[in-house]
């Protein structure tokens, strides 16, 4: 066993630890934070596959930013657990039971039949001087401009749908406006009323009463 | 990539470019006159219409390193979403003002969504459509949301969403396998790659497997249909029309470039799981739909059934195939649109007709409409001279040229069935006495370009050679 | 030496798992949405594997659009809950059921 498939083996059992925590614990708070071990063993994984850049950004920008939104949403509601988990463990056999039968299936196709070191024997390490950003980033702005071009469309949406969905204008709250506030005169601020210092006597017994 | 490249994308910048002028627009005008954005939605609409014409020529053009096509398939598809898309713009002014919905982030993300479509017909590498497709699904979940006050449409949102992105995870991941096999994204890559094999592996064919489910959620095709009774009912209405229509003819071309550009030379295959789609479709959509009182929750299983038609040209696998469901798919979008301006101009504020009850009596109460919907409703049954008729006519006869006859006949038996339900919203239209006696107030746009879109369901009926010939073109 | 087939097992491992979540946690939508995040993964995973393999890089630049979509993708889904939220008061999917038929 090399140094590479012990890390290998660290890592891919970091990802499935995490994953089983994920869809099986309790509290969603936890459940964030498990993704997020996922995903640090991921970019391990992907640090094995030469992927540097890829797995720099998934920690990042994922788990820096994405999780983190996670994080502030699940505290954000304030989630009642118990209601959450009503059912869940009837529903344990057959979740699982259909995981299983997939995985198995799915098995068969991935496994080294097709895709073991015959067919794809490893690759050539990369030399010490490769970028792997640097390949990517003149992929992108040259190749691949359109999709790139799209991406941000997708982002722009992303945008405007959160803050148009989530966005509220509170009645109570209150705000400055200078320009008001400069032209405002001295008899606007204050008003002086004439009134006679007399209290009418049923006013005053209702008062009273209560 | 060169200057010409740009030339080919000249109306998917001008949309884009539009949605941001009025994005900006927005941020420095008072809110009292958002009038001007519903005017600047339907510019772009119109823009784009004339700009894909003057764009339009005979040929297939690639461009920025085959992650794009156009050819007359997209031209055309895109040409129709266009104009639905107005048409259903204009049906929604009314309803969004009276239910306090009428802001400018409505119709930018309404064109937001046509520019995924428009990308996601003419993508030429899986990357491509995979980001049409999120453009589009995006901006639709976020116009399912939009009403969000309202419990129903939040929830419907939240149903669109996780079924949609587990759609897409599942598209991602037969992707992957497709790409690891052929080593490339290029759909005629991936095409050149099929071809040179004797046999499929296992793995392309999980990935195929894995794409064909997506492309049934993506449709709405039984078993995959759960989410399209509930969308249809808890959106506003004029969000599903949107959906119905403009977002049918962008999964059509979804189909059409990945499983025939991409995946044809494999239709032994897909074909046996495209048959089971269909029937299944056909069954559950006519007979579940006769069972509903909802006329959304109805159109929606009117829906999944004519999806069961579509995929019936799918099956035929031959270009008269494919074109008979292109044609299937424009025509039953543009009576859709029809169908569903009629159910949000009888809407008002605080007032969904939602219910065939509220149906009851409409030619007292407005016999032009009822008409119209008439028309509409003949035409998705499928009775002749309406276009309706003509679509279903060329799909049964590519299936009944490939020596399919059972499939034929089932479909012919169920469509039968079908037609009770559509019948039976004529019946209560003209039969029974009106409950609601509200008067329908229509603006004379509403009217015009309304009665346009349900007499055009007619019109095609009568005269369907030029749309015929032209999808066939589009196809071969 | 770590074979193609290793990852792609691993990969098919999560995809599992999500799916497993996706039917576990049908009342509890927040972790439906982390089950998408995983599923994504399994998917990027697969690429990224592919590529190294391949040798090409295509697969890594498919990778870098995945992710960005997800992070749109989570924006939007966090936003839809919490308007779901603001009207109900709840994430469980089972009292999300106002629509039956």
């Amino acid at each position: 066993m090399t140094f590479q498939y012990g890390l290998f083996m660290f890592f891919a059992a970091l990802v499935v630890y995490g994953a089983v925590c994920v869809i099986t614990l309790r509290n969603p708070v936890h459940a964030v934070l498990h993704l997020v071990l996922t995903f640090f063993a991921s970019a391990g994984l992907w640090m094995l596959l030469e992927a540097e850049f890829l797995a720099i950004i998934l920690v990042l920008v994922y788990v820096g930013a994405v999780m983190v939104l996670f994080l502030f949403v699940v505290m954000m509601l304030d989630i009642n657990v118990s209601e959450t988990r009503e059912g869940f463990v009837s529903y344990v056999p057959v979740g699982f039971l259909i995981g299983l039968v997939l995985l198995l299936q799915i098995r068969i196709v991935v496994g080294s039949e097709f895709f073991g070191l015959d067919q794809y024997p490893l690759p050539v390490p990369r030399p010490a001087d490769y970028s792997n950003t640097a390949e990517l980033g003149y992929l992108i702005y040259t190749v691949y401009v359109y999709p790139f071009e799209i991406a941000a469309v997708i982002l722009l949406v992303a945008i405007i749908a959160a803050i148009s969905l989530t966005m509220r204008r509170r009645p109570e709250s209150r705000k400055q406006m200078p320009d008001k506030q400069v032209k405002v005169k001295a008899d606007e601020r204050l008003k002086l009323i004439k009134m006679d210092a007399v209290v009418s006597v049923d006013k005053k017994d209702q008062g009273d009463d209560v | 990539m060169n200057m010409s490249d740009f030339a080919l994308i000249v109306p998917e910048i001008f949309v884009l470019t539009m949605a941001s002028v009025i994005l900006v627009i927005d941020a420095f005008l008072h809110s009292d006159r958002r009038e001007i954005f519903y005017l600047l939605a339907l510019t772009t609409l119109f823009g784009a219409i004339i700009l894909t014409w003057v764009n339009h020529f005979d040929g297939r053009a690639l461009g920025f390193n085959g992650t794009f096509v156009v050819d007359t398939m997209a031209d055309v598809l895109k040409f129709v979403i266009y104009l639905v898309t107005a048409a259903i713009f204009v049906y929604s002014r009314q309803y969004l003002k009276a239910r306090d919905l009428f802001k400018s982030e409505f119709y930018i993300l309404g064109l937001f969504a046509v520019l995924g479509m428009m990308i996601l017909i003419s993508a030429h590498s899986m990357l491509t459509v995979y980001l049409g497709l999120e453009l589009m699904s995006l901006s639709l979940y976020s116009m399912v949301a939009f009403n969000r006050n309202n419990v129903l449409s939040s929830e419907a949102a939240m149903k669109y969403f996780v079924l949609g992105g587990f759609a897409s995870g599942v598209l991602l991941y037969g992707m992957s396998l497709v790409y690891g096999v052929s080593g490339t994204l290029d759909l005629a890559g991936v095409s050149e790659y099929l071809a040179a094999q004797q046999s499929f592996s296992a793995p392309i064919l999980l990935g195929m497997v894995f794409i064909i489910v997506a492309l049934a959620f993506k449709l709405g095709a039984v078993p995959f249909h759960m989410w399209v009774p509930d969308i249809y009912h808890g959106s506003s209405s004029v969000v599903t029309a949107f959906i119905s229509t403009s977002a049918k003819l962008a999964v059509f071309g979804f189909s059409m470039r990945l499983l025939i550009e991409g995946m044809g030379i494999m239709q032994d295959s897909w074909r046996d799981i495209l048959i089971i789609l269909s029937v299944l479709s056909l069954l559950i959509g006519n007979i579940v739909a006769i069972a509903q009182t909802n006329i959304k929750r109805m159109l929606a299983y009117s829906t999944i059934s004519h999806v069961g038609f579509i995929l019936l040209g799918f099956i035929a696998a031959n270009p008269e195939g494919y074109s008979a469901a292109m044609f299937y798919t424009v025509t039953y979008a543009i009576t859709g649109a029809a169908a569903f301006g009629i159910v949000i101009l009888l809407s008002r504020e605080g007032f969904e007709a939602d219910n065939i009850d509220d149906y009851k009596g409409l030619n007292y109460r407005n016999s032009w409409y009822a008409f119209l919907m008439l028309l509409v409703m003949f035409s998705m049954a499928g009775v002749p001279p309406m276009v309706g008729f003509y679509a279903k006519l060329l799909v049964l006869k590519a299936v009944i040229g490939q020596g399919m006859y059972w499939l034929a006949i089932v479909a012919v038996l169920l469509s039968v069935v079908g037609a009770f339900y559509y019948l039976r919203v004529i019946k209560v239209m003209y039969f029974d006495g009106a409950e609601d006696r509200n008067k329908i107030i229509v603006g004379s746009g509403v009217h015009a370009v309304l009665s346009s879109n349900a007499l055009l369901a007619l019109l095609l009926g009568l005269f369907p050679g030029t749309l015929i010939s032209l999808c066939l073109t589009a196809i071969s | 030496m770590v074979a193609l087939s290793d990852y792609l097992i691993l990969g098919a491992i999560l995809f599992c798992l999500s799916i497993a979540g996706i039917f576990l946690n049908r009342k509890n939508i927040i972790v439906l949405l982390m089950s998408l995040e995983l599923l994504l993964l399994s998917a990027n995973m697969n690429f990224i594997a592919f590529s190294h393999f391949l040798g090409d890089i295509t697969g890594q630049i498919f990778v870098f659009f995945i992710l960005t979509v997800a992070a749109a993708e989570a924006a939007i889904g966090l936003a839809i809950l919490v308007v779901l939220f603001r009207n109900k008061r709840t994430i469980n999917v089972e009292q999300i059921d106002t629509m039956r038929g």
